[in-house]
């Protein structure tokens, strides 16, 4: 049982979930699920996002792993296989993903970063297609990469395999436009299994608040909900909002469909649209009033 | 554009607060192994100092 398990998480880790991907995303297409918000620019877009860093970025947090720590910390390398599989699995559960969530939030509360993160938040739609979908810049510099292969040199490799196979999971389906989460609020049975999920893991009603394209609904909330594998970050910190409802919109209010390559590889390539974040001399944030407003005020959870 | 006041104020704690978060594994840790008076790290130690001798 143990080995299949394994097996499970080595196959997640290794083709798994680009499959699991792919099937996800033809069943959601399938469905209807994009309806015409998914036009060329932004399909051009998605697919250049879920290729192009496994071909650049893997190769890199390759190369770190295998030949730039063992020259920079060589005596450091399994120095830590004595720690337990639970603990290591803790240890690792927590530095990668509270690691990711200030990533994330600094992204959304330091106006200078916001442009690297806006890319993901651009999709007018749900979906796999866009739970990749970042500017090259915020997938080179994810910190929490370099940080968990660090742990798996020092010897945590075993741990990690499972977290961050389940990882993917939880985040691949919070970002899918499958409401799986959903019968866990209609069924009253399980609605004490949803109150512990969802401040626990992020799911898609908290997820899709996150990219809403509005917070005049009460539902959305671009503002908060940063948390990725773990919800209870949020919770913690005062920056959750749950509602379980799913917002009406999904995108940025002041989304110009830049192109596809400016989105993916600005400050590199900077977009030819007027006015643009993105566009060269643009503004950092365009709505800056809005974005200067306090982002805590109305950073609570609804009491379900 | 500079971060409003209250906003720092307000990451600064948050990061306190995570650096306590970052800690508690590893606290968790040494005192599941003080509890089991264990040290199994100086094992290893023992184990890596005898493979580099032979």
């Amino acid at each position: 049982m143990v080995h299949l398990i394994e097996d499970i998480f080595k196959n997640l880790n290794g083709w798994g979930l680009v499959t699991l991907t792919f099937i996800l995303g033809i069943a959601e297409f399938s469905l209807g699920l994009y309806g015409k918000k998914w036009n060329t620019n932004e399909k051009l877009l998605d697919i250049a996002c879920f290729t192009l860093p496994k071909l650049v970025i893997k190769p890199l947090v390759a190369y770190v792993g295998v030949t730039f720590l063992p020259l920079v910390i060589p005596a450091a390398k399994d120095s830590l296989t004595w720690i337990p599989f639970a603990f290591g699995a803790l240890i690792i559960a927590i530095y990668d993903d509270l690691t990711q969530y200030w990533y994330h939030r600094l992204h959304h509360q330091v106006p200078f970063l916001w442009r690297f993160h806006r890319t993901h938040h651009s999709a007018p739609y749900m979906g796999m297609a866009m739970a990749s979908r970042q500017n090259i810049i915020y997938t080179i510099f994810f910190s929490q990469t370099y940080l968990t292969t660090v742990l798996v040199y020092v010897g945590l490799g075993y741990p990690a395999l499972f977290v961050k196979g389940l990882k993917s999971l939880i985040t691949l389906l919070a970002h899918s436009s499958i409401k799986w989460d959903k019968p866990f609020y209609e069924i009253k049975w399980l609605n004490p299994i949803a109150w512990v999920l969802e401040r626990t893991i992020s799911t898609p009603a908290t997820h899709h608040a996150h990219h809403a394209d509005s917070a005049d609904d009460g539902v959305g909330y671009y503002k908060g909900n940063f948390g990725n594998m773990f919800f209870l970050w949020d919770i913690i910190f005062g920056t959750a909002l749950i509602t379980r409802q799913y917002p009406a919109g999904y995108g940025i209010k002041n989304y110009k469909e830049e192109e596809w390559y400016a989105q993916f590889l600005w400050p590199i390539f900077k977009s030819k649209k007027e006015g643009s974040e993105l566009s060269k001399g643009g503004p950092e944030v365009e709505d800056e009033v809005e974005a200067l407003q306090p982002l805590f005020e109305k950073a609570e959870y609804h009491a379900y | 554009m500079a971060l409003e006041i209250s906003l720092k104020k307000r990451i600064l704690r948050d990061a306190l607060i995570s650096l306590f978060i970052y800690a508690l594994p590893v606290l968790l840790l040494l005192g599941w192994f003080a509890y089991k008076g264990e040290k199994p790290w100086q094992n290893h130690q023992k184990a890596v100092q005898t493979s580099a001798r032979e």
